[in-house]
């Protein structure tokens, strides 16, 4: 049973750092906190649902389409994170830190409510992108669905690890992060750096979203609430700005929630009380997070 | 301009703008018609719609009535808002609904208050009903229901459990609403009686996705369940069917739930996964009715492009029961209507509707019916 919920656990924190990213990129470049990330994130899910009707028709079924629709639709919510920062938080960025937040507000319960007004007030179902199979792997059952979401999870934070780390756009970011206006006058655009932040967290809460799309087989407008606010816990729990940190924070919350009501009496009831119970004690211990103190370099 | 002169042009354009006065009667369908349940409160919507445009046609009325839609979006607290809307509007003779238990309670409470007579075609927990007869009730008692309630229904669920199905220990599993909480403990309560055992017991929330930790600790657990009752709503039964299968709990453990789950939303969640589940529903589908057979082809032929829902009946008759009352009464007066709505015995597509002194439908019938995904039906077991 414990491998099983092992398994339970890494599915669901391979989703929450996904959004988690998401998050701590922004933070780590403009100490702000994006709160309309959770509706890219739906809006992910929304577009790879689009996608679905059309792309077999261009790609064929198969792996071939469910890539095609993946980066698709992590293009388009990189683009929309893009777009809201251009609209919503640039002219704000010098005014004071609370006013791009409110306005972060602002563009979440817009595009919240233009999806419930113009898309649908209902949930919508996904298609299931394979035939869903197990294996059972030490007494555990594995779906197909859970490899494909853990592959592609892992996937991307690899990519992310070596932009990040080994590429000179990922240096510029780095650089930025550490400090922004030392590196403008190194001849680093901090606006373009900046757009392109917030283009690569988006398109990770896209695919975030098309992943949380497939594992529970309806989406609807309201969906990236719950698992935003989740996923920012994550981030602070492993140190907002820090890569490693949001990663880790994911994790320790997906494992969390599983063993709550896994294996405490009633626990399902108790399950997202008991996350944050920890988060509580964690913070007060360290309240930097868990990694947020012993790497100086945030990003 | 002087400020007098202003005062009078802004009567004028106030007057204008109010034109000819509108004096038809409304009926409220106080529903979710938004939202996750929104799909079963359009499909009321347009039951009372079609009651309310035949009396229209029929002449019966030297008024012409209206069906008005109020939206209280599956929210007990929206419910409440919506409620004050309807009982301050005095062209609103009763209302049709509310859909859920929750709402039905808290907007009972205000409907008491005016007092408004209330006909709920769906909610089932006892409460909603036996509220009235505590002694801090506002009004006079005013709430009516055309459904058995949830004691029957859970009852017959646990019934089913151990006699037809052979089940001595099963897991039981709620929402945590009125209604979902009410109709697990119903079924407790009978599953006991029977000398079955209920192995754990778990609330979990509306809006929850992932129960895939819940569930393996229900196929783990040395108990060995033998199956899950469900007390909740269609988005979480779905997904429960649907991480059940990728869990491999698949037949003979079976999956019991109520009339909260059997609706066609169910197959768009789970998909195939919804095959064999056991939903109970209050009443009897309108296919299997004789007597509803004319509003069957009458529904059709007025909203050829839409489905009709497993409730549509009761609203239809709901609808019907209030005017009924209305025309007894002599006029649109709701203290008189709430009188008559008392003595009626109505003959419908339900059968005969009589309600007891609670406000509750003598008719106890409740039947089994098991999903078949392919067909996007639920057929009946007998």
């Amino acid at each position: 049973m414990l491998v099983q919920q092992l398994v339970n656990g890494l599915t669901l924190g391979a989703i929450y750092s996904l959004i988690a990213l998401g998050y701590t990129l922004v933070y780590g470049i403009l100490t702000m906190i994006n709160f309309a990330h959770s509706e890219v994130l739906m809006l992910g899910a929304f577009m790879a649902l689009g996608l679905a009707a059309l792309l077999p028709a261009i790609f064929g079924e198969g792996l071939v389409g469910l890539a095609g629709m993946f980066v698709l639709s992590m293009a388009g919510a990189g683009l929309i994170n893009v777009l809201i920062e251009r609209f919503a938080y640039r002219p704000l960025r010098h005014v004071s830190r609370l006013a791009p937040l409110i306005s972060a507000i602002g563009v979440s319960i817009i595009l919240q409510n233009g999806v419930f007004i113009w898309i649908s007030t209902q949930s919508l179902t996904f298609p299931e992108p394979v035939a869903i199979g197990q294996v059972e792997v030490f007494g555990a059952t594995i779906s197909s669905l859970q490899v494909i979401i853990l592959a592609a999870a892992l996937l991307l934070m690899a990519i992310l690890h070596f932009f990040v780390e080994h590429t000179k756009l990922g240096k510029a970011m780095r650089a930025c992060s550490d400090d922004i206006q030392t590196a403008g006058l190194m001849g680093i655009n901090p606006n373009y750096i900046i757009a392109l932040t917030f283009f690569v967290g988006g398109a990770l809460g896209g695919a975030a979203g098309v992943l949380y799309g497939m594992n529970y087989g309806s989406i609807k407008y309201n969906l990236g609430f719950l698992p935003g606010a989740k996923a920012f816990t994550a981030a602070v729990l492993g140190g907002i700005g820090n890569i490693r940190g949001a990663v880790l924070g994911g994790f320790i919350l997906g494992f969390l929630e599983v063993l709550a009501s896994g294996y405490i009496p009633n626990g399902a009831q108790w399950r997202d009380v008991i996350a944050f119970t920890v988060l509580i004690i964690v913070l007060l211990v360290r309240p930097s997070g868990l990694l947020g103190e012993k790497l100086a370099e945030k990003v | 301009m002087t400020f007098r002169k202003a005062l009078v042009v802004a009567a004028v354009a106030l007057s204008a703008a109010c034109g000819p006065k509108d004096t038809s009667i409304k009926i409220a369908v106080a529903v979710p018609l938004t939202g996750d349940m929104g799909t079963e409160g359009q499909g009321l919507r347009r039951a009372v719609e079609l009651a309310v445009e035949e009396a229209n046609a029929s002449g019966r009325f030297p008024y012409k009535l209206v069906a008005a839609p109020y939206d209280d979006r599956a929210d007990p607290k929206e419910a409440v808002n919506v409620a004050n809307l309807i009982a301050s509007d005095p062209r609103v003779v009763a209302v049709v609904g509310h859909y859920n238990s929750g709402c039905a309670i808290s907007a009972a409470k205000v409907y008491a208050r005016a007092p408004v007579a209330m006909v709920s075609p769906a909610a089932t927990n006892p409460e909603v009903t036996a509220q009235q007869n505590s002694a801090d009730w506002a009004g006079p008692r005013m709430v009516f229901r055309v459904v058995p309630t949830d004691d029957v229904q859970g009852s017959y669920a646990a019934t089913f459990a151990s006699k037809k199905l052979g089940k001595k220990r099963m897991a039981l599993l709620h929402d945590k609403t009125a209604y979902g909480q009410g109709l697990a403990e119903q079924f407790k309560k009978t599953f006991l009686e029977q000398g079955g055992k209920i192995v754990s017991e778990d609330g979990i929330s509306v809006g929850d996705k992932d129960f895939k930790a819940l569930l393996t600790k229900i196929k783990n657990d040395p108990s060995k369940a033998e199956g899950i009752y469900f007390g909740g709503l269609y988005t979480e039964a779905g997904l429960l069917l649907k991480q059940m299968r990728e869990l491999a709990l698949k037949h003979p453990f079976a999956f019991i739930s109520g009339d909260g789950s059997m609706t066609f939303g169910l197959f768009d969640v789970a998909g195939d996964a919804a095959d064999g589940a056991y939903l109970s529903i209050v009443g009897v589908p309108a296919d299997e009715l004789a007597s509803a057979k004319k509003f069957v082809e009458d529904y059709k032929a007025r909203f050829p492009n839409d489905e009709r829902k497993p409730f549509d009946h009761f609203g239809y008759e709901a609808a019907n029961i209030i005017m009924a009352a209305m025309e007894r009464a002599g006029g649109p007066d709701r203290v008189k209507v709430i009188e008559e709505l008392r003595k009626t015995k109505h003959q419908g597509v339900l059968g005969t509707t009589v309600f007891d002194d609670k406000g509750d439908t003598t008719s106890k019938i409740v039947t089994m019916t098991r999903a078949v995904a392919k067909k996007r039906a639920f057929d009946s077991v007998r």
